[in-house]
């Protein structure tokens, strides 16, 4: 039997694994990184960059606030007035945690992977509200270019820190792109604005040993995969099915795997039925085979919202693994 | 080219800052502000058509609708008075505990274009704020509710279900990422609509039903 990272690299170059990779297995992922995000619930607070956040009692998650002028950028032209880069994280106290963790890893296995969110375009909608952010690549295209090279420049600096101390073999990395049935912006408009910045961080990371990067992005984006595969992205994690999953593993397979299959908000919800859940494992496992293709549920961490989802799944592909290989 | 013709491209194209102009030209050049709205309203649903069609994308919609919104401000005096173009009031909001809101702004806009005097409750809005909503608000013909989360879909129902218990006769529509067709008959919508592009011809077409 291969070893889960062996059955990864198999799964991903089209090889021979021997099963199907069981959604995040293959990575054992360091939350410590001191980010500087923070998870208040029941809360409101204000980040490092300014940005207002919300996680009312009751719901799920957080949010960004724009309304009554909390938002950092108000008028995007003077962005430089109102965004200052946060201090990273430099002490060797402040990475322990993380480093230990690190440490601990049993690269045998799993790949040593480091957590980095929010991306760029997220970082843009956080700053100003997303109808701002989207009409001043229009609007204010100069301003808008400026702010996402200062924005890189941040995540540069950020990875810099970040692989001098933790020497990361893999990175998940979060910046959705779509709803479920479009890319926010156009493919035109994200190799303008976007692919340059991602080209960047992307390569930075590649030339300093990590060995995998993990693009999450839970929506469609077919048509922004020849892009991600210029980025230098390995594995888009959060292909939903209303991109034609076996059509992209067949076009572009040999150049990115893709994860997912599963929609979270219909394998992940209160009081989930088994049935549900591994119809629709065998339905992903089934049309989109073992090469490229890893099954796993869209959301972008190994995180269940509501108990047992995430080891039934498992079991769910084990059994199709049975079956199919 | 016509200038009605002008005014209709620059909607198109989103070109806000030039819409104003060319409005105020038509009107000079003498003609009506009904048709130079009707025109604008044309416009958008182009827009609107190619967004459904995967043609263009959020930002193109965005800039258009803003466009629009330039030129009815120059069209606004004209028509003062003149509730003719009115399709009524449409009531629009997330259900409780849903924060998402980009999607319920677009179709905000687009029914805005499409001709109804929008009242945007924002987000997390519970079902009694949407009734009471009905109550304080003149002329209301629709009520249009927006989930993104499945978690929040029982809150559709209960939006949908309160509204209609105090107004039996009210009209609604429901949409949002994981509502269907199916999910809206089953909680007693009126309609649905996959996407805002098709979001203003459904909604025409309920409260005309
Ligand atoms: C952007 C986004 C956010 C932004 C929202 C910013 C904002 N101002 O709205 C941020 C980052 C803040 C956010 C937060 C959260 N999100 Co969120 N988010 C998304 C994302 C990526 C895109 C949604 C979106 O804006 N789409 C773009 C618009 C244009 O499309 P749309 O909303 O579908 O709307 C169109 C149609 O549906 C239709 N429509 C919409 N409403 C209506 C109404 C009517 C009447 C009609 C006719 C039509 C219609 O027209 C619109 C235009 O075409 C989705 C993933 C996805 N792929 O959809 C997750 C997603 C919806 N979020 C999700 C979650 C879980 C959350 C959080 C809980 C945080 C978290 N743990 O990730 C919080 C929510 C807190 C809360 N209580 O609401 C989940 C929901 C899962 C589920 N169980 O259903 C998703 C699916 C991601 C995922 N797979 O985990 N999110």
């Amino acid at each position: 039997m291969l070893t889960i990272r062996e059955n990864l690299l198999e799964t991903m170059k089209g090889g021979n694994p021997d099963r199907f990779v069981k959604q995040y297995e293959f990575i054992d992922l360091i939350m410590e990184v001191p980010l500087g995000v923070e998870f208040n619930y029941g809360q409101t607070w204000k980040d490092h960059w300014g940005i207002t956040w919300q996680w009312p009692e009751g719901q799920l998650g957080m949010f960004p606030v724009h309304h009554d002028g909390l938002a950092v950028i108000q008028d995007i032209t003077e962005w430089k007035k109102t965004v200052t880069k946060p201090v990273i994280e430099t002490s060797d106290e402040a990475w322990a945690p993380a480093l230990a963790h690190a440490n601990a890893v049993d690269r045998k296995e799993k790949f040593a992977t480091v957590f980095y969110a929010p991306g760029i375009f997220e970082m843009t909608h956080h700053l100003m509200g997303m109808e701002n952010a989207l009409m001043a690549l229009y609007e204010e295209p100069e301003a808008m270019q400026e702010l996402i090279d200062y924005l890189t420049e941040y995540e540069l600096e950020f990875a810099a820190v970040m692989v001098d101390k933790l020497h990361p073999e893999a990175i998940l990395h979060h910046d959705d792109w779509g709803s479920q049935i479009s890319s926010f912006v156009s493919p035109d408009m994200f190799e303008e604005f976007f692919l340059p910045a991602y080209k960047k961080i992307y390569k930075f990371y590649k030339d300093n040993g990590v060995e995998l990067i993990i693009h999450h992005s839970d929506s469609y984006a077919a048509n922004l995969v020849p892009y991600m595969i210029e980025a230098g992205i390995d594995i888009w994690q959060g292909v939903m099915n209303t991109n034609n999953i076996p059509e992209l593993v067949e076009k572009y397979g040999e150049k990115i795997t893709f994860m997912g299959g599963l929609h979270s908000g219909t394998v992940d919800y209160p009081s989930w039925e088994k049935d549900v859940v591994k119809k629709q494992v065998e339905e992903t496992c089934k049309a989109n085979g073992h090469k490229y293709f890893i099954p796993c549920q869209t959301s972008g961490l190994p995180i269940e919202n509501f108990e047992g989802v995430i080891d039934y799944i498992d079991e769910c592909i084990d059994e199709m693994s049975k079956e199919l290989f | 080219m016509s200038k009605i013709e002008d005014v209709k491209v620059l909607v198109e194209t989103g070109k806000s800052k030039k819409v104003a102009a060319a409005v105020q030209e038509a009107l000079d050049a003498g003609d009506k502000a009904q048709d130079i709205l009707d025109a604008m309203i044309a416009s958008m649903g182009v827009v609107g058509d190619k967004f459904s069609a995967g043609e263009i994308f959020v930002p193109e919609m965005l800039i258009a609708a803003k466009a629009m919104s330039k030129g009815v401000e120059v069209l606004k005096p004209v028509m003062a008075g003149d509730g003719s173009s009115s399709l009524g009031t449409c009531i629009m909001g997330t259900v409780a505990g849903d924060l998402h809101d980009i999607g319920k702004n677009l179709v905000v806009m687009m029914l805005e274009s499409a001709g109804f005097d929008m009242v945007d409750l924002g987000v997390d809005v519970s079902a009694d704020k949407f009734v009471d909503a009905v109550k304080e608000n003149n002329n209301v013909v629709l009520v249009a509710c927006s989930g993104l989360l499945t978690t929040t879909m029982p809150a559709l129902k209960e939006a949908v279900q309160t509204i209609k218990a105090a107004y039996p006769g009210m009209k609604v529509i429901v949409g949002g990422a994981p509502v269907t067709q199916e999910y809206a008959n089953e909680i007693g919508a009126d309609g649905y609509a996959p996407d805002a592009g098709s979001s203003a011809s459904k909604a025409k077409e309920i409260i005309c039903a």
